[in-house]
C-alpha cells in the first residue's frame, strides 16, 4: 500500500510542503559533520509523506527498533522524508549513498524509476530493504506483503458473504499504482468468475478514510441498492458513508484501520447487516525488513538479495478481538476507541516477529521500556515473482491470484 | 395653506434603467443554481437512482465544507489577493479540535471550539500583516504560513492525529430537526449571514473598494491594511469552521484533510462569475459555483468510466461553464436583442 493520497486537486501545498522538508531534513541529515561515533553502523530510513498513520507507524515502529538495546548502542539512523515524487526520493538515496550509508531502509515510491539509483548504491555496497512497496531492481531486498493475495481473498470472502450476488463498489487505492493494481486484478479475477456479481461503481479512495467517504457517498446516491464493498485502504471510510445513508449496512471487505475492525465487532452493526474481513497491508512489515537488515549488516544472518514476503493479516468479522493492554496478547488485535485514532492502523504488531514492540512504539517512535531486540526465526518466505512489481522481466506463476484464505464456493 | 406640488410635466420620470437591464451578477447566480438542477434531473439517464432528493441531500452534504471554505476564499480575491492556506488552516483546525475536545468533551471542552477558530484567525492576521506591511505577494506568503502551519501539525501529532469527534460536531453533521438535516439549517444560516456582511455592511462596502482600486479607496479614506488583514482573518476562520465541520463528518481527523478544498474554493469562486483580479463578485454565486462543482462530482462519480476521462469531463465542463458564464457573453447575447 502507498498510502500517500495525491490528491487531484490539492496536492500543492502539501507537494511544497514535503519538498521543503525534504530540503531541510536532508540538509540537516547529510550535510552535518560525521556523527560523534564512527563506529555506529549507519542506516538511513527514507520515506515518502510522513502525514498519514500508515506512513507514521511504519517509520516510528523502525525508530523505536533503533533504539532498543542493543541495536541502541550500534546502530545510527537517520530519516530523510523526501515526498511522493520519484525524482525528490532518487536525490535522497544518492546524498544518502555519498554520505556513506552502510543499509537504507525505505518506502520506495515508484517500482521502477529508483532502479537506476537503487543499483549504483548496490555497487558501491549499501543494502537496500523496501518495505511494503517494492523495486523491481533485483539487488535490492523487497519485504511485502503485496504478493501474499489481499486482492483475490478479500474478494472471495465478499463473494461468500453475499452468497455468490449481488451489486458491488470497489473503492481503489491511487490510479495507475502498481500496488492497486495488483489488488484490483487480483479481486477482479475472483468477481469474474460469479456471473451474479455486478461491479455497478468503481472509483479511486487514494487510500484516505475522508476520500473513500465521499467517493462511496457519491456512488451511493447512484446506487442505494448496493450489496457490498470490496475496499482498500480507507474502508473506515466506505462504512461512514453507509452510516450517513441511514441505518443498512452491507457487507464490506478492507484494511487494518481500527476503526473497521471495531465496526465489524459492533453488535448493533452486525444486526444492520454489517460482515467482513479486515486484511491488507501492515506497517509491522518495516519492523521486519529493518530487524532483517540488521542482521545482515551486523553479519549474523547470510541473506543474499531477494523478494521476501510478509503474511497477509487476516482478521473476519468473528476474529476482531479487542486489546487490554499495549500489545496483540492473546489473540487481540484491535484497540479500544479512547486509546488510538480510528484511522489508526492496526497490525502495527506481529508477537512472533517483533515482540519488542507496543502501541508506544507506534505512536511516539520510542523503544518499550525493558525490551531487548530478539533474534528472528531462520526461515524467511521467498515471495513469487510479479512483473513489474518486485521483478522485471519476469513471469508470474500460474496460480498468480489462488484463493488461499477462504474457500472458493461454485458459482450458481 | 396647502403644500406645494410639483406639475407631474416637470418632475424626471422614474428611473427605471436598474429594472430594464439584468444584472450580469443575477444571471451567474441563477443560471449556476440552474444548471445544478438540470444536472440533477439530467443524471436520471445515468442511473435510475440520481436525481432523487437522495442525491440533493448528498451533494448539499459535500457542497457545504467547499461552500463554507470558498467564503473566506471569495473574501480574499475580492479584495485582490489569493488564500493557499486554505488547506492547511483547515487540517490544523480539524487536528486541534480531535486532540484538545476530542469525543468525551464536557462544556468546557466544547469552549475550546471558539478558541480554535482564534488560533486561525490569527494565522490569517499574520498573512494579511505580511502582504499588507511588509508587501509580501499574496500566493507566497498564504503558501508560506500555509507551509508552516502544515509541518507545524504533522510535528504537534507526530504523524498521527489523536481523537475523534467532540458529539456537538457529529450532531452538527448527521443531526436532524423537524426531519430537516442540521448541515441544512446550518449552511442556510451561514450564506446568509456571510451574503450579508458581504454585500449589505460597510465592511463589506469596504472589501469592494480595496478590491477595485486600494489606491482609490485610500484616497477615499478606507482603511486599506484593516480591510485586508480582516479579509485574511476572515479566510482563515472559515477554513477552520471547514475543518470542524470535517471533523464532525468523517468522525476524526487526517493530516490530509484539507487537501482537496484548495483549488475547488478558487473555482467555485471563479466559476460563481468573480474576478480573479478582485473587486467584483458575490457570494450567492460562489455557493452557486460550489453547489455546480459538487453536483458535476457525483454525477461524473456516477458514470462509471476510467478515472482519466472522469477528470478530463470534470475539467472541461468547468472551462466551458465559466466561458458561458463569464460578463461579455451576456453583453453579446444581450446585443443580439436591440431594445
Amino acid at each position: 500500500m502507498g498510502t500517500w493520497k495525491t490528491g487531484r486537486a490539492g496536492a500543492l501545498t502539501t507537494t511544497l510542503t514535503t519538498a521543503l522538508m525534504a530540503a531541510l531534513v536532508g540538509t540537516a541529515a547529510l550535510g552535518g559533520p560525521a556523527a560523534a561515533d564512527e563506529k555506529k553502523i549507519k542506516v538511513y530510513l527514507s520515506l515518502s509523506y510522513s502525514g498519514n498513520a500508515w506512513q507514521s507507524e511504519a517509520a516510528n515502529v523502525v525508530k523505536a527498533l533503533a533504539a532498543t538495546p542493543p541495536y541502541d548502542k550500534l546502530v545510527e539512523l537517520k530519516e530523510v522524508i523526501s515526498g511522493t515524487d520519484p525524482q525528490a526520493q532518487i536525490s535522497a538515496y544518492e546524498s544518502m549513498i555519498d554520505a556513506g550509508a552502510q543499509g537504507i531502509i525505505s518506502f520506495p515510491v515508484s517500482a521502477t524509476a529508483l532502479n537506476r539509483v537503487v543499483k549504483r548504491g548496490c555497487s558501491k555496497g549499501v543494502k537496500f530493504f523496501m518495505y511494503d512497496a517494492t523495486v523491481t531492481e533485483p539487488c535490492a531486498y523487497n519485504v511485502s506483503y503485496v504478493t501474499a493475495g489481499f486482492g483475490e481473498n478479500s474478494a472471495q470472502a465478499l463473494v461468500n458473504a453475499l452468497g455468490g450476488k449481488g451489486k458491488i463498489f470497489l473503492s481503489r487505492g491511487v490510479p495507475g499504482n502498481s500496488v492497486d493494481k495488483r489488488h484490483t486484478d487480483g479481486a477482479m479475477s475472483v468477481f469474474k468468475k460469479y456471473p451474479g456479481i455486478q461491479v455497478v461503481s468503481e472509483y479511486y479512495s487514494f487510500w484516505d478514510d475522508r476520500t473513500t467517504q465521499q467517493e462511496t457517498g457519491k456512488a451511493l446516491a447512484a446506487h442505494p441498492d448496493v450489496d457490498g464493498i470490496w475496499a482498500q485502504a480507507g474502508e473506515y471510510g466506505a462504512i461512514q458513508a453507509l452510516k450517513d445513508k441511514g441505518s443498512k449496512l452491507v457487507p464490506v471487505t478492507g484494511e487494518n484501520s481500527n476503526g473497521f475492525r471495531l465496526a465489524l465487532m459492533d453488535p448493533a452493526a452486525k444486526q444492520a447487516g454489517l460482515t467482513g474481513v479486515s486484511a491488507g497491508s501492515p506497517p509491522a512489515t518495516a519492523g521486519y525488513a529493518f530487524k532483517l537488515m540488521m542482521e545482515v549488516l551486523t553479519a549474523k544472518r547470510k541473506l543474499e538479495p531477494q523478494n521476501i514476503e510478509y503474511p497477509l493479516p487476516w482478521v473476519p468479522a468473528d476474529q476482531v478481538k479487542v486489546c487490554k493492554g499495549q500489545k496483540f496478547e492473546d489473540g487481540c488485535n484491535a484497540f479500544p476507541p479512547n486509546v488510538v485514532p480510528n484511522s489508526f492502523v492496526t497490525e502495527v504488531f506481529n508477537p512472533e516477529l517483533l515482540p519488542e514492540l507496543s502501541l508506544q512504539s507506534a505512536l511516539e517512535g520510542k523503544p518499550t521500556p525493558g525490551a531487548t531486540i530478539q533474534p528472528l526465526p531462520a526461515e524467511v518466505k521467498r515471495a513469487p515473482d510479479s512483473p513489474g512489481i518486485n521483478c522485471q522481466p519476469c513471469k508470474a506463476p500460474a496460480d498468480e491470484y489462488k484463493v488461499t484464505k477462504v474457500e472458493v464456493k461454485p458459482a450458481r | 395653506m396647502t403644500p406645494a406640488t410639483l406639475d407631474p410635466a416637470l418632475s424626471a420620470s422614474k428611473d427605471e434603467r436598474r429594472v430594464t437591464r439584468v444584472r450580469p451578477e443575477l444571471v451567474t447566480v441563477l443560471s449556476t443554481f440552474a444548471l445544478s438542477a438540470l444536472l440533477i434531473v439530467a443524471s436520471r439517464f445515468v442511473s435510475p437512482a440520481l436525481g432523487s432528493w437522495g442525491q440533493a441531500a448528498t451533494v448539499v452534504s459535500l457542497s457545504s465544507f467547499l461552500i463554507v471554505a470558498a467564503f473566506g476564499q471569495g473574501l480574499v480575491i475580492l479584495v485582490g489577493g489569493l488564500d493557499l492556506s486554505v488547506a492547511s488552516l483547515i487540517t490544523l483546525s480539524a487536528v486541534l479540535c480531535t486532540t484538545w475536545v476530542g469525543p468525551e468533551a464536557g462544556a468546557a471542552g466544547i469552549l475550546l471550539i471558539p478558541a480554535i477558530l482564534v488560533v486561525c484567525a490569527l494565522i490569517g492576521a499574520v498573512s494579511g500583516l505580511g502582504i499588507t506591511v511588509l508587501g509580501i505577494p499574496p500566493f507566497i506568503m498564504t503558501m508560506a504560513t500555509g507551509i508552516i502551519v502544515a509541518a507545524g501539525a504533522l510535528g504537534y501529532t507526530s504523524g498521527t492525529p489523536r481523537g475523534s469527534a467532540p458529539a456537538p460536531l457529529l450532531a452538527l453533521m448527521k443531526g436532524e430537526v423537524a426531519g430537516i438535516p442540521l448541515l441544512l439549517i446550518f449552511t442556510a444560516a451561514f450564506v446568509i449571514a456571510a451574503a450579508v456582511l458581504q454585500q449589505a455592511t460597510g465592511f463589506g462596502r469596504r472589501l469592494y473598494a480595496v478590491g477595485a482600486s486600494a489606491r482609490a479607496a485610500f484616497v477615499a479614506g478606507v482603511p486599506v491594511t484593516r480591510t485586508v488583514v480582516a479579509a485574511y482573518m476572515l479566510s482563515a476562520t472559515a477554513s477552520g469552521v471547514a475543518g470542524l465541520m470535517l471533523v464532525g463528518y468523517s468522525d476524526g481527523a487526517t493530516l490530509r484533510m484539507g487537501d482537496s478544498y484548495l483549488l475547488p474554493t478558487i473555482a467555485a469562486v471563479v466559476v460563481g462569475g468573480s474576478s480573479i483580479l478582485g473587486g467584483s463578485g458575490s457570494f450567492v454565486a460562489t455557493v452557486g459555483g460550489a453547489v455546480l462543482l459538487t453536483t458535476l462530482g457525483t454525477v461524473i462519480a456516477a458514470l462509471g468510466i476510467g478515472q482519466g476521462w472522469r477528470t478530463v469531463i470534470e475539467g472541461s465542463i468547468i472551462l466551458i461553464a465559466l466561458l458561458l458564464l463569464r460578463e461579455n457573453t451576456f453583453a453579446r447575447i444581450r446585443s443580439w436583442f436591440p431594445r
